[in-house]
This record gives C-alpha cells, sequence and structure tokens, in this order.
C-alpha cells in the first residue's frame, strides 16, 4: 500500500471514530512501537538507495498527518461531549435553596443603631440612664412638682426599693420617658453638648395591640449658646431627611410639657402618602415627637445658668417609628421574644 | 373637652371662619384639636312637617294615621302619610320628619312600610330617634315652647337654629391653661389670633332684692375664696330649646334649669360652681373644713365615701354637704318646688381637690378644672353670669341677700419683665418691636416700654395663675401667636468634633453582630419586671429585688435582677413552634441592696444567652448545647480582645443569682483570666417545669465587668513558614481526671511544639476497664524555624507516653 492509500484509509478511519477509545486503537496501530509508521520506517533499509529518501519523507508525512487528524478529531469529540454536557437536562433550576437558620438583631436595636449613627455623625454623645429612676430626675428637676397635674400624663409605676407593697413614698419610679438623662446629661457633661439617651420606658397601663407597659423612645437634648427655635426645626428638618432618606416638611404646634418652655408638637408630612392614608388619619400630617426649648428651671436643676445658655430638648417615640417602619399592627411583638417576629428583620 | 361652634359664635363673631378653619387655629396656635365633628347630623336628615290631621287607626288601638305636611319631597307635594304610635301626637303640631331614605343614628334606614295594612310614609321623630337624648315618651314637638317659623320641608336643624359642629381639644394640652377650660376662653384665642373683638358678656349681679343672710365660715386654707349668692324665685323647669341644645352639643344631657344653667356656666367661662337647696341648709352657716379621720359622706351619685384628713367639705353646720371641688353631696340635690337657693362659687386648692379626686377616683369637670388654677376673681363673674342666664328665662328671679364672702385670697395679677432681643434670640427669628408689642396686647398683656431693651408686661389674672410666670413664657405667646411656620429652619454652628468614643457601645455591638451573625441567635427584648412563678421555678424568689408597688398584673411586680431568668422564660412558647431557639438580649438588671447615697439601686449591664434544644425522642446528649454555647461564648467574646475565654468550675454559693444553673454543669467564664460571667446547663428541674425538660444551656456575661478589661484590636502572629504535623493520640485516663490535665500533659510532652489540640471524642467503656474513659485529640506539632520530621513525631509520642504513664495514664497507640 502506498503511503496515500494509508493515508487515505487513516483519515476516513479517524473521521468516523466516535469516542476516544478507537482514536487511541488507531494512535496504536499506527503511532506506536510496530505500528505502521514504524514498519514503513524498519522497512526503509530494504529499499533501493535511490527510494529510501522518498520513503522516509513519506513515513513521516504520514505520521504527521495521523497525529493531526488525531488531534482535531479529538478536539471535535471533546468539543461534542462538552456541548451534550452543557446541554444535559439534568438540572432543575427551581428545587429549592436549603433555608439558612440566621439569627437576627432586634428591630428597636436596628433602629437605634441608625440613629445613633445619624446623630453622632453630628457630634452627638450617646447617653444612658437608669430605668429605675428617682423621682427628682423623673418629675421634680423636669419642672414637674409633686401635685402637678401634668403627672397624670404618665401613668407611672411606683417602685419600692425593699419590696414593700406598702411603701409610697413616691420616692423611685420606673422612669416613664427618657427625659430624666436631660438633668443627668447637664450634670455631666461641660455646655455647649449634644446629646442623645436611646433606651426603654415605662407606664402603668394595660396592654393590647396599640399599648404596651414597656415601649422605647430616644431622647435628645443640646445645650450651647443661642440655642433658638430655628435651630430645633433645622436639626429635625436635617434628622429627618437621614431617616426617611428625602425632605419631609415639619411644623411645629404648639404643645405642653412642663420641661420645655415654649413647647411644641412636631409634626411631619406623612412619608406614607400623597393625600391621606391610614397613618396619617387622612390629615397627611404624622405627630412625631414632643420638643421644645429646655425651660429654664430644668438648666437651672442641671447647673446650667438660663441667662447664660438656651437648649432644645426632643423626644423620639423609637417603638413608634419602627411600627410605622415596617407596618407592625401590635406593639406587644416588640417585647415578645416570638422567634417567629424576630427572624423577620 | 369639647366645644361647639355655634356656642364659641355667642362670645365672637364667627364670619368667615367655619368649624375647620377654628380646628385649625387652635391646632397651630393654641391646643391640639384631637376632631370636628358635626353635631346631631340626624337633625340635618329630618325636616320640619306640620300635622294636617291625626285619625285612629282602623286595626290598633294605640296607631294613629296621620297626614303630615312636608312640602315638596321626592314623590309629589301632597301631605305624607305616616303612620304614628306615640300618644302626643295632634294635628296642628310641627315635628321632625324623616322622610324615606333618611338615615337616622343606629343606621337606621326609613323605609316605606305597611303597618297593620296601612301604608306609612316616613316617620314622626321622637327626641331620642335623633340622637339627642333618652325621652321617648313621644315624638319630639318642634313648637312646644316656641313657634317654628321656618317652612316646612326645611331641616330641622336650620329651621331651629341648632346646626352646630363640636370640636374636641385634647385636654392634657390645655394642662397649663386655666383660662381655656370653657367656651369664653377659647372664644378670646379666637379673638386674638384673628383680630376680633371678645362680644361683651354682662356679669354684673343685681342689687339685692332683700335681706336674705347666710354666715359663710371658710377654716380650711385650701378654699382661698367662697362667695355665696342667696338667689329666690327660681323654678326648675326644663330649659329652652337653645340651652339644651348647646349643652347636648358638647355631650351634657340637660336635666331642668337650675342644672343646666350651672353646668352652662362652667361650660363658658370655666369656673365650677353649685346650687344648694337654701331650704334644706336651714339656716345653718356655711362651714368649710377638713374632713375628720373615719368621716363618712354619701356623694350625689349614691355612693357612700370615706374620707381622710385630707379632704376638704363644705358643710352646711357639721353637716357634709359637698366634697369640695369634686361632687355634691347626696343630701344637697334640690329638692322639687323649691324657689329659694344658694349659690355657691368658690376658689379650691389645685393640690387638695386633685389629690381627693385621685384618691376616690372622681374625675370629674369641676376636680378638672379647679386642678389647673383657677383665677379668684372669677367667683364674683361666674356668680353674676348664673344670676344673668337664670334672670334672661325666668324674669323674677331675685338676688335674695347680699353677697357673702370667706376665705383669703390674693388677686394674682402680675408683671413679668421681657427683653424683647430675647424672644428674637430664643425664637430664632427677626420679629420686631412692634409687632411683639402687638401680639402682647391682643392677648390683654399690658406692655410698658420702660427701656427699649426691657418691658414690664401684665399678666392678668386669669393668666397669672401658673401659666404665665417667666419672661420664656411670654416668648412662647410670641411664638405661637406669630405662629411657627414662619420660623426659617437654621443649622446650628458649633465646634467641629466628633462625639467621644463610647466603648459600652462599642462593646455591645461587637458582641450583638457577632451572636445574632456567627451565632445565630435572635436578639430578643424583654419586660424589666419578672413573673413570680418564674422567678420561684427557677429558685430565684429568697433574693432582694425592688418591685413596683403598682404593678401592671398581679405576679409581675418584682423588677429583674439580671436578664437570663427573663428569656428562660420565653423559652416554652418558642419550643412549642422550633426544636431549637437561640435567644440572646442585653439589658439591666436592678440591684435594690446596693443604694447610693440618693437611695437608687444599683443597675447592672447584661448579655444573657439562651440555647435549647427541644427533648425529643432519641434526645443528644444532656450536656450537648452546654458545649456548643462554651464554642460560641468563646467565639463571642474572645472577639472582644480582652484576652483567652476559659471556663472554670464555677461553686454554687448561696444566695445565687444563678441558681437557674445546673449544680454541677456551670462554669465561670474566664476573659483573660478575669471572670465575667457564668454558663451553665439549665437545672433539670427547671427545665422539667418551663420546658418540657428541653436541653437549655444559659449564660449571663456582666459587661461592666467585660468592658473593665477594654476592648483590644487582635494581636497578630506572623503566618508560619514551615508546614505543621497533625497527630492523633488518645489518652485513657481514670473517669475523674479532668481534660484540661490531660491536655496539659500534652503540652508538656510537645516541649513548645505543640501548636494546637482540640479534643474530638470522649469514650468510656469496654476495653478501658472500671470507671475510665478516653479522651482522643488531634494534635498539631509546629516549629518556626524548621519542617517536623517524622522523628520529631516520635520523640513526642515517646515522651507522651512517659509521661501518661507517670501520671496514671495510659496513650493508646492505633
Amino acid at each position: 500500500m502506498d503511503i496515500e492509500a494509508h493515508e487515505r484509509t487513516v483519515r476516513s478511519r479517524i473521521a468516523e471514530a466516535t469516542d476516544a477509545d478507537a482514536l487511541r486503537a488507531i494512535e496504536r496501530e499506527y503511532l506506536e512501537k510496530g505500528g505502521v509508521v514504524a514498519d514503513l520506517l524498519a522497512s526503509i533499509p530494504t529499499l533501493p538507495p535511490t527510494e529510501r529518501k522518498a520513503a522516509g519523507q513519506g513515513a513521516n508525512a504520514l505520521k504527521r498527518a495521523v497525529t493531526e487528524a488525531l488531534e482535531s478529531r479529538r478536539a471535535a469529540l471533546d468539543g461534542a461531549q462538552l456541548e451534550a454536557e452543557l446541554a444535559a437536562p439534568d438540572f432543575d433550576p427551581t428545587i429549592p435553596a436549603r433555608p439558612l437558620d440566621a439569627g437576627s438583631l432586634h428591630p428597636i436595636t436596628q433602629a437605634a443603631r441608625r440613629l445613633e449613627e445619624i446623630f453622632s455623625s453630628m457630634g452627638y454623645h450617646v447617653l444612658d440612664g437608669p430605668e429605675v429612676e428617682l423621682d427628682h430626675y423623673n418629675f421634680e428637676a423636669l419642672n414637674i412638682p409633686k401635685d402637678h397635674p401634668a403627672r397624670d400624663m404618665q401613668d407611672t409605676f411606683f417602685v419600692s426599693a425593699s419590696g414593700d407593697r406598702s411603701d409610697t413614698s413616691g420616692a423611685l419610679v420606673m422612669r416613664t420617658h427618657t427625659s430624666p438623662v436631660q438633668v443627668r446629661a447637664m450634670e455631666r457633661l461641660e455646655p455647649p453638648f449634644r446629646a442623645i439617651a436611646p433606651g426603654r420606658v415605662f407606664r402603668q397601663e394595660t396592654t393590647d395591640a396599640t399599648h404596651e407597659h414597656t415601649f422605647h423612645q430616644m431622647e435628645g437634648l443640646v445645650v450651647g449658646d443661642g440655642i433658638s427655635v430655628a435651630h430645633l426645626i433645622g436639626t429635625m428638618k436635617t434628622f429627618l431627611r437621614e431617616v426617611f432618606e428625602r425632605d419631609l416638611d415639619v411644623r411645629l404646634r404648639p404643645g405642653y410639657f412642663p420641661f420645655v418652655e415654649p413647647g411644641f408638637e412636631l409634626d411631619a408630612r406623612c412619608p406614607f402618602c400623597e393625600s391621606g392614608c391610614r397613618v396619617c388619619k387622612q390629615s397627611r400630617w404624622i405627630e412625631l415627637c414632643p420638643c421644645g426649648l429646655v425651660h429654664p428651671n430644668v438648666l437651672r436643676a442641671g447647673g446650667i445658668d438660663p441667662e447664660r445658655y438656651s437648649g432644645f430638648a426632643f423626644g423620639l417615640g423609637l417603638s413608634r417609628l419602627v411600627m410605622l417602619r415596617y407596618g407592625l399592627d401590635d406593639i406587644r411583638h416588640l417585647m415578645g421574644a416570638d422567634v417567629r417576629f424576630l427572624e423577620q428583620f | 373637652m369639647l366645644i361647639s361652634y355655634r356656642w364659641l359664635a355667642r362670645h365672637v363673631d364667627l364670619e368667615g371662619l367655619d368649624a375647620h378653619r377654628v380646628a385649625e387655629l387652635l391646632t397651630l396656635h393654641t391646643a391640639e384639636v384631637e376632631g370636628v365633628e358635626p353635631f346631631a347630623p340626624a337633625l340635618s336628615e329630618v325636616v320640619v312637617g306640620h300635622v294636617l290631621e291625626r285619625v285612629q287607626h282602623p286595626d290598633a288601638d294605640k296607631l294613629g294615621v296621620c297626614r303630615v305636611d312636608v312640602g315638596a319631597h321626592a314623590g309629589g307635594t301632597e301631605p305624607l302619610q305616616i303612620v304614628c304610635g306615640a300618644p302626643n301626637v295632634a294635628a296642628g303640631q310641627k315635628v321632625a320628619v324623616a322622610r324615606i331614605g333618611s338615615v337616622l343614628p343606629g343606621d337606621f334606614k326609613i323605609k316605606k312600610s305597611k303597618i297593620r295594612g296601612v301604608e306609612s310614609v316616613g316617620m314622626i321623630c321622637s327626641v331620642r330617634e335623633l340622637g339627642l337624648g333618652d325621652d321617648h315618651d313621644g315624638i319630639w314637638v318642634l313648637d312646644a315652647d316656641a313657634p317654628v317659623a321656618a317652612p316646612v320641608g326645611t331641616p330641622v336643624a336650620a329651621a331651629l337654629e341648632v346646626d352646630d359642629w363640636v370640636i374636641e381639644i385634647d385636654n392634657k394640652s390645655l394642662t397649663h391653661r386655666p383660662d381655656l377650660w370653657g367656651h369664653r376662653g377659647i372664644a378670646r384665642e379666637i379673638a386674638a389670633l384673628t383680630g376680633r373683638a371678645l362680644r361683651p358678656l354682662d356679669t354684673a349681679l343685681p342689687t339685692p332684692s332683700g335681706a336674705a343672710t347666710v354666715q359663710v365660715d371658710v377654716q380650711h386654707p385650701g378654699c382661698s375664696r367662697y362667695v355665696a349668692v342667696a338667689i329666690d324665685g327660681v323654678r326648675a323647669t326644663e330649659s329652652p330649646r337653645w340651652l339644651r341644645m348647646l349643652l347636648l352639643a358638647v355631650g351634657q344631657r340637660p336635666i331642668d334649669l337650675l342644672v343646666d344653667t350651672s353646668n352652662f356656666v362652667m361650660l363658658d367661662i370655666g369656673q365650677p360652681n353649685h346650687l344648694f337647696d337654701r331650704r334644706a341648709l336651714g339656716g345653718r352657716p356655711i362651714v368649710v373644713r377638713g374632713a375628720r379621720a373615719g368621716e363618712t359622706m354619701a356623694t350625689l351619685d349614691g355612693v357612700e365615701r370615706a374620707l381622710t384628713t385630707d379632704d376638704m367639705l363644705i358643710c352646711a353646720g357639721d353637716e357634709p354637704v359637698a366634697l369640695a371641688g369634686v361632687m355634691g353631696g347626696a343630701g344637697s340635690k334640690v329638692a322639687e318646688g323649691t324657689t329659694e337657693l344658694l349659690l355657691e362659687v368658690a376658689c379650691f386648692d389645685p393640690s387638695v381637690v386633685r389629690r381627693t379626686a385621685a384618691r376616690v377616683g372622681l374625675r370629674t369637670d369641676s376636680s378638672t378644672r379647679f386642678e389647673k388654677h383657677l383665677d379668684p376673681l372669677l367667683p364674683l363673674t361666674a356668680a353674676g353670669h348664673v344670676v344673668q342666664v337664670l334672670r334672661s328665662i325666668q324674669p323674677d328671679v331675685t338676688v335674695a341677700g347680699p353677697v357673702v364672702e370667706g376665705g383669703t385670697w390674693t388677686d394674682p395679677t402680675r408683671t413679668i419683665d421681657v427683653r424683647p432681643q430675647r424672644v428674637r434670640h430664643l425664637l430664632g427669628t427677626p420679629v420686631d418691636d412692634e409687632r411683639i408689642a402687638s401680639i402682647f396686647e391682643s392677648l390683654d398683656l399690658a406692655v410698658e416700654r420702660r427701656t427699649p431693651d426691657t418691658w414690664r408686661v401684665t399678666v392678668p389674672a386669669r393668666r397669672a395663675t401658673k401659666d404665665l410666670t417667666i419672661e420664656e413664657d411670654l416668648v412662647e405667646e410670641v411664638g405661637r401667636v406669630l405662629g411657627y411656620d414662619t420660623i426659617v429652619s437654621t443649622p446650628m454652628l458649633a465646634p467641629v468634633a466628633p462625639a467621644p468614643r463610647d466603648r459600652r457601645r462599642e462593646l455591645v455591638r461587637l458582641l450583638a453582630d457577632r451572636l445574632s451573625g456567627t451565632g445565630r441567635f435572635h436578639e430578643a427584648l424583654t419586660y424589666s419586671f419578672v413573673d413570680e412563678s418564674l422567678v420561684s421555678a427557677l429558685g430565684l424568689g429568697a433574693l432582694p429585688y425592688a418591685i413596683a408597688v403598682n404593678p401592671v398584673a398581679e405576679g409581675m411586680a418584682r423588677i429583674r435582677r439580671s436578664v437570663a431568668p427573663s428569656l428562660i422564660g420565653k423559652l416554652e412558647t418558642n419550643l412549642a413552634q422550633r426544636s431549637e431557639v437561640r435567644l440572646f438580649e442585653i439589658g439591666k438588671g436592678t440591684r435594690p441592696e446596693q443604694l447610693d447615697e440618693r437611695g437608687q439601686p444599683h443597675e447592672v449591664h447584661r448579655l444573657a444567652l439562651v440555647l435549647a434544644r427541644a427533648n425529643a425522642s432519641g434526645s443528644p446528649s444532656p450536656s450537648a448545647t452546654l458545649g456548643e454555647l462554651q464554642t460560641l461564648l468563646t467565639d463571642a467574646l474572645g472577639r472582644t480582645g480582652a484576652g483567652a475565654v476559659d471556663f472554670v468550675a464555677a461553686p454554687v454559693v448561696t444566695p445565687d443569682d444563678h441558681a437557674w444553673a445546673h449544680p454541677r454543669r456551670r462554669m465561670a467564664i474566664q476573659v483573660g483570666g478575669s471572670s465575667v460571667g457564668l454558663v451553665g446547663a439549665l437545672d433539670p428541674r427547671a427545665a422539667a417545669r418551663l420546658c418540657d425538660g428541653a436541653d437549655v444551656a444559659v449564660a449571663e456575661v456582666c459587661l461592666d465587668a467585660l468592658l473593665e478589661l477594654g476592648l483590644t484590636p487582635p494581636s497578630y502572629r506572623p503566618i508560619p513558614r514551615f508546614p505543621g504535623v497533625k497527630v492523633d493520640v488518645a489518652l485513657a485516663t481514670p473517669g475523674d481526671r479532668p481534660a484540661r490535665e490531660v491536655m496539659d500533659l500534652i503540652e508538656k510532652a510537645g516541649k513548645g511544639l505543640v501548636a494546637s489540640t482540640e479534643l474530638f471524642d470522649v469514650y468510656r467503656g469496654e476495653g478501658l476497664g472500671d470507671g475510665r474513659k478516653s479522651l482522643a485529640w488531634h494534635v498539631v506539632l509546629q516549629a518556626a524555624d524548621r519542617t517536623l520530621t517524622e522523628k520529631d513525631q516520635n520523640t513526642f509520642l515517646d515522651r507522651l507516653e512517659r509521661m501518661a504513664t507517670q501520671a496514671g495514664a495510659e496513650l493508646r497507640r492505633q
């Protein structure tokens, strides 16, 4: 058989091969020890000298041709196999991923952190105050003397440190608001200063979907030179922009709280609607927080001269913000420690 | 407090201001408005009808068939045929007719009907059917007390001029404003805000027509003024319609002229007052005195009340006839047919009234007003007002004798110095002097410009008792009348400085992040009050607790000392939902045994964790959760960089805040050698009672102790350049040999080459001998300066074998 005939035969066999084993067999038959190419080369010395050169070149050409043909056929077969694998229908994209039993941070914590970040970035201290509070800080120092009708606004838990139910001294209470931290802050910090104080507060009332005897507030207090109502408005606008991530109109209305003068209720344009909704009770305003200029008696109680410094204070309902933010319909979830609730946040 | 728009209009011209605008003005400048509602909307649904004829129903004794002219209606202009069962309906009357399609209170829709075979097209209404009162004895005859001028078919509200709006004001927002507890006060605000004049009100007392004398003896300092006026010629008839309608609009039930007038005057000018039957007083003097211990009296509501010496009484002679400022006595009711009255108008001390009202649980319209510190000038005005109102209705009412007064009072009218510059400064707005002065004057605050910088403002008595006392109060007056919306938001100027670093918050954040992340714990918040049954189930009942004297529920009085018990209490409900529960809480505990010099109990800051797995069949080894919790604590606490986390045996102490822990399976948590808390398995008795015997591990960490150790960033160790060798070794030891000692043995045998040891199996059983156990460890040997060889490994094993034998243990070669 001449070289060309060999080449034709092997090329067609390679082209017909359908798997790697068949190609390997051809490779062995032609290229390896005792194979066709080796035989051809071995037969050269038996040829007449004039034919030897051509025979050598022919054998080598055949070797090259077989090698190349094998390579290219192998590549084609591999490609086909990869294509087939890629196209295999054995993958089901709808198999559900296994859920991760992850942990969570309480929504109150998340909200408090966000507010702390906003106010810390503006140079506010973050303060803490005791939950079992002296009447002095919860009421007296806040310009709410004994028998003041404003004490009725706050259904107070009275506390006995000795565990005596008949203790009516009233010297200790569960703090009814975070405002006691105001005077504590004034005692600790030199003006000018800015501070917030998040924490739990307590009211002696029956719980239902909208009432809870334990909830969270965040007090804010700024004392400095020439602090005015205009600064209060500016601060609240800045803060609301950070919380709701857009500019919200605010309005101040008169509000009475003995520890501020003048005192306000701050309303913000309802962030949830354009024309009235359930949250704003169709009024387009939501009542956001009581605030005002710190009453001179309170500044004095904190050892600050009201002629030298003025200040403003505000009290944010942290629980209320969280309820608004997530659309909670029952405040009792917040203190309920039910994992079915907690894992949602 | 409810305010009637029509009532307000008696005091100020409301032309151009509808009820919603009035409400808006009040909201923005004065007080919080809770709502604006139409008064008795049914009155606009029903129309004036003229009863042309009433004939007997052919088939029912008690029913009449009426022909009623209501003018034009949906069916034409013919009079309507209406079947009516009221005994008082008669031809010629003007009545209130609900036509087909009208809707009455209770969503009662009028439909065409047949009553005993006779067609009835509409209904003639009673007072009760219109939501105006309880009277249902007959239909409401509109022209019973005065002719009705409006033509038939006119809505009743317009025909009788009783259409009205009711504005509800939040009482709390009036706490500081005794002057706003009546319609005239609110009207005065509207007048000031809109630049209108308040209509004059004649409250002059007529000259006495007789010489009836009453003695008044005020013995109690809580009564600063007592005004008594004897009145004759009064009859307790039904009040005229205008009066009844105004009272109904603000939610008061009309009774008779005497009661209604007394209420009207209180709601009109804010001064409570009381009418006594003069004959019942029997000539005895009026004595205002403190109640005696053990004394009792029956109040108007029929309740017998035990009094204390804190209470103040109005007495006839020695007999109590009223609980001062709160409620009249049962015996003080004006008897039928009485024409001789004694009018009391007084000024009582806010604290005395407040305490009594709170103690007996009677918050009345009267006590609510006295609490606000009423103007002592008001009683005489109110007395005149009562008499004038009575005389406008019954012209022959007379004042029977000279006004008698008791008590000692001073005019509270005061002056306050105000600096216009400070007004601008505190409001942060450039309001000019003239505007400030005009605002003061609109509020009846007289201004005397003593110097350009300091003005003296005179505050009238009605606002001087408590409300306006300092300069800042006047700043508020300017701000609110000006309108806070005129103040331009201004950024604060302050030195640019970051807030100081807050290590406690950093620590809390770090722990919470790690535990909720890697630890897969859910952060919970629970009450600061702990349930009595939980406390006793955990054996914590004997410890000292601060308590709420007035708890929200029995058994919820104790204020928690630490946080872990509250979380343990939340396990049962959660384990009912899932087989594994991981909760943590960062919170406070109160320690009443440590009071500071001011009596404030010490507060501790705690991190509590629970890891619980329901007790399934084929339950895991009993302390599986404990080991897991140790792992998680080691991770989280290790992140603080405060030192290596370790656990050491913690003996039971008494009393024990950790009584929830298993008496033996409990360990002190150490960080860098300092104890920062306790971790343990939940006591099996508590687990059985509280969570169905679940496998529970609990830890409580003292954040204050942790904080003292400081937060340190992790220290860097170079990554080893030479590979280590892993060797697994198992050592058999006596059963009570602590693992720690075995670990120490391994480390010693390694002579500094032991990079880590990890216990991976504890085996007790066959082949070891009685009571022995085998501890199996992964050990990594590593050197900083060379690659270890098999020779190093064999040297280590030989040495370990020798040392183990010496220590009564045995290296088990595989």
